[in-house]
């Protein structure tokens, strides 16, 4: 088992033909991802890494019957793609693009409210079942399956985590990329819910940083958790740079709360393990 | 990107937002001229503009500047030059600019405004639940920070929608919430309408009036502004990128601004090149940990070229405060292999008089590693982070 994507799922590209895109899902193909056909607007009908291009989503899916996508569309051109994505009612949309407007975003996520499409990202990795599928950008060289659910806000720090997991002897089931962008699609709340329900899900590590409030919304989600699968959790940013922000709106809308060690107590509250060093996690784990 | 309170209340007044009368001023002859055109008697208000909260209670490095802060409240004329001169040139430091401060290069000089009661008012996104949300609170008995510690309830939040269109309900709330005469009824109605259609108009991050002050008529006056815009939506608002003052960024901050990497600058010696803020966070920690400090970190991000990564790391090696260098990159999106030739290239250039440590792992990590050590430069590999924070704290101490 795994959560949200494995060897069944039935993926598209949106901007299948672009350098990364290429770079990428040939990638994810070598990998065994079911890759059913590309989306880029104009070059509907020619082929391109062996998969057939559609114009639009709604013609792919109705063609494929594809359930997921990634995409590798730029910023600008994110909006219109993921809300492409859901009016063609697709179940999971992954958006590696960092850089998206904030206003763009919150039009998305209000689009995203009355429909069944579940938006990973922007500004992630993606997500990977190792040995099934890899929709994103993962080093697949990393991975291996096993028993342990990845979900992090940091792009970079999800690699770390993952090597962590090796040097424990154990592997994934999957491992989800939030994002690191100020708003992002689905949080830690939907990842640790998923991976509570996956029998093959052993303990979980989540990693997340300074900013919003999303560990602490989590914290609150642990509490209220039946017989909740251990969790092995770092923060990173003990350490508030000055300087990147000059009004008090974004104090105002945390309590004041916006620091790693902030989120640190409130995880700890919650019975959640916190390490201090990213490279305690493999430790933590052979404890468990 | 943010912009000075001057700069911020000129877009306030075009969206029917009251503003005290002010100018702005270079010098102190300038102050005193442009004070006797916003009021003839005064009183006057001197406030620095360096983007900053919190100026009011700031102090100034120099000792030449007396003992006010960033806002001054002149009564006299007489006094307007002699406080222009102490606060012009001078380095003010707030609990918003770190210790280093900023310097002043400009004043912005009003007319004094006598209000009967203030509060605030802010448009933010909440994060969590991804929605745009408007802050009122009475700011008479505790500052807004402290308010938001220790009595979240006292801070009224309302949603907004994403469509410019004043709900009519809600600003009967916030009158009712913060106890606001009838008469206010339409000046609270423009404000809020103006600050909501503006943060719109402009894909702003932020819009904050702290505070409003109510006019005996009734009116709601902004007597201070502050506006920081989405970086990511800049290019589509080619007006407001020319309010950019770079004047408060240093010739590296412009260089990794240009080549649209992350770089914030702080008052240690070590120089870090990472591809994520989580990286960079994790390595600060650990820094921090044996007692070093981070000088400059600069994020490459995702898809760069070879051209940029030397841009990149040539920034970081003419940091004067750099006394060591960490790399640490985790390739996915970007490759290792463009980063080690990048490091090559760059050290070649500049040359290589700090130690240097390199973590690589992820995508073409082996042919990155193999690059570095064919170019027989002194770099050191490390395996992980922890590793690498290790090995660069030792070379550093053996190298002083």
């Amino acid at each position: 088992m795994s959560i949200l994507i494995d060897s069944s799922t039935k993926a598209i590209c949106q901007g299948v033909t672009g350098t990364q895109a290429t770079f990428h899902v040939r990638k994810s193909l070598d990998y065994g991802t079911k890759f059913v056909g590309g989306v880029t607007p104009g070059k509907g009908g020619s082929m391109h890494l062996g998969l057939p291009v559609y114009n639009t989503v709604k013609e792919a899916v109705s063609e494929t019957k594809a359930n997921s996508s990634v995409m590798y569309v730029p910023a600008q051109f994110v909006k219109s793609a993921v809300i492409e994505a859901a009016e063609a009612e697709l179940d999971l949309v992954v958006c590696i693009a960092d850089s998206v407007p904030l206003k763009d975003m919150l039009e998305i996520n209000s689009v995203l409210k009355g429909s069944k499409t579940k938006l990973i990202g922007p500004n992630t990795p993606g997500i990977i079942t190792p040995g099934q599928a890899r929709l994103g950008i993962f080093p697949e060289n990393i991975h291996s399956a096993g028993n342990i659910g990845v979900v992090s806000r940091s792009s970079t720090l999800t690699y770390e985590a993952v090597i962590e997991i090796s040097r424990a002897g154990m592997g994934q089931t999957t491992v989800v990329g939030l994002g690191d962008d100020m708003l992002i699609g689905i949080d830690f709340v939907d990842v640790i819910e998923k991976f509570h329900q996956d029998p093959e899900t052993k303990a979980i590590v989540m990693i997340g940083q300074m900013g919003g409030m999303f560990e602490e919304v989590a914290a609150d989600f642990y509490k209220s958790l039946k017989n909740p699968k251990p969790i092995i959790a770092f923060v990173a940013g003990s350490i508030i740079p000055f300087g990147h922000n000059m009004g008090y709106a974004g104090d105002i809308m945390t309590g004041g709360h916006i620091s790693a060690q902030d989120k640190k107590d409130a995880l700890n509250d919650a019975g959640i393990i916190v390490v201090d060093n990213i490279n305690e996690i493999h430790l933590r784990l052979q404890e468990l | 990107m943010n912009i000075h309170e001057y700069q911020a209340k000129n877009i306030l007044s075009q969206y029917g937002i009251t503003i005290p009368k002010g100018s702005v001023a270079y010098t102190p002859l300038e102050a005193k001229k442009v004070a006797s055109k916003v009021s003839a008697r005064g009183p006057w208000v001197l406030k620095a503009q360096i983007q900053s909260g919190a100026r009011k209670k700031g102090y100034f490095l120099e000792e030449k500047t007396g003992r006010g802060g960033g806002v001054r409240t002149i009564k006299k004329r007489a006094d307007i030059v002699k406080n222009a001169e102490q606060m012009l040139g001078s380095t003010l430091v707030t609990v918003q600019t770190g210790p280093k401060g900023k310097t002043v290069s400009r004043l912005y000089v009003e007319a004094y405004n006598n209000v009967e009661q203030s509060f605030y008012l802010g448009i933010a996104v909440d994060r969590v639940h991804s929605v745009l949300t408007l802050l009122a609170a009475s700011t008479i008995n505790e500052e807004i920070t402290t308010l938001a510690i220790n009595h979240p309830e006292k801070i009224l939040r309302l949603p907004l929608t994403l469509e410019k269109k004043t709900n009519m309900a809600q600003v009967r709330q916030v009158m009712e919430f913060l106890h606001l005469p009838q008469k206010s009824s339409n000046s609270l109605k423009r404000l809020i309408n103006g600050m909501h259609q503006l943060f719109l108009d402009f894909d702003a991050a932020m819009v904050e009036i702290n505070p409003v002050g109510l006019l005996k008529n009734g009116t709601l006056i902004a007597l201070d502004a502050k506006i920081s815009f989405d970086d990511n939506a800049l290019y589509r608002h080619k007006d407001i990128l020319q309010l950019y003052d770079d004047y408060e960024a240093t010739e590296r901050e412009l260089k990794a601004a240009k080549y649209k990497f992350g770089y914030s600058e702080f008052e240690g010696s070590v120089g870090c090149i990472v591809n994520g803020d989580g990286v960079a966070l994790a390595v600060m920690d650990l820094l921090r940990k044996q007692e070093v400090g981070t000088a400059c970190f600069l994020n490459v991000k995702g898809g760069v070229d070879k051209d940029k990564i030397i841009s990149g790391i040539k920034i970081i090696m003419t940091n004067p405060r750099v006394e060591g260098i960490l790399i640490n990159i985790l390739g996915g999106f970007l490759r290792c292999n463009l980063i080690a030739e990048g490091i090559v290239s760059a050290a070649s250039e500049v040359g290589l008089n700090v130690p240097l440590v390199v973590r690589f792992e992820g995508t073409n990590k082996d042919e990155a590693k193999d690059i570095l050590i064919k170019s027989k430069l002194p770099i050191i590999m490390a395996d992980s982070t922890e590793d690498a924070v290790n090995c660069l704290v030792k070379a550093m101490e053996e190298s002083e």
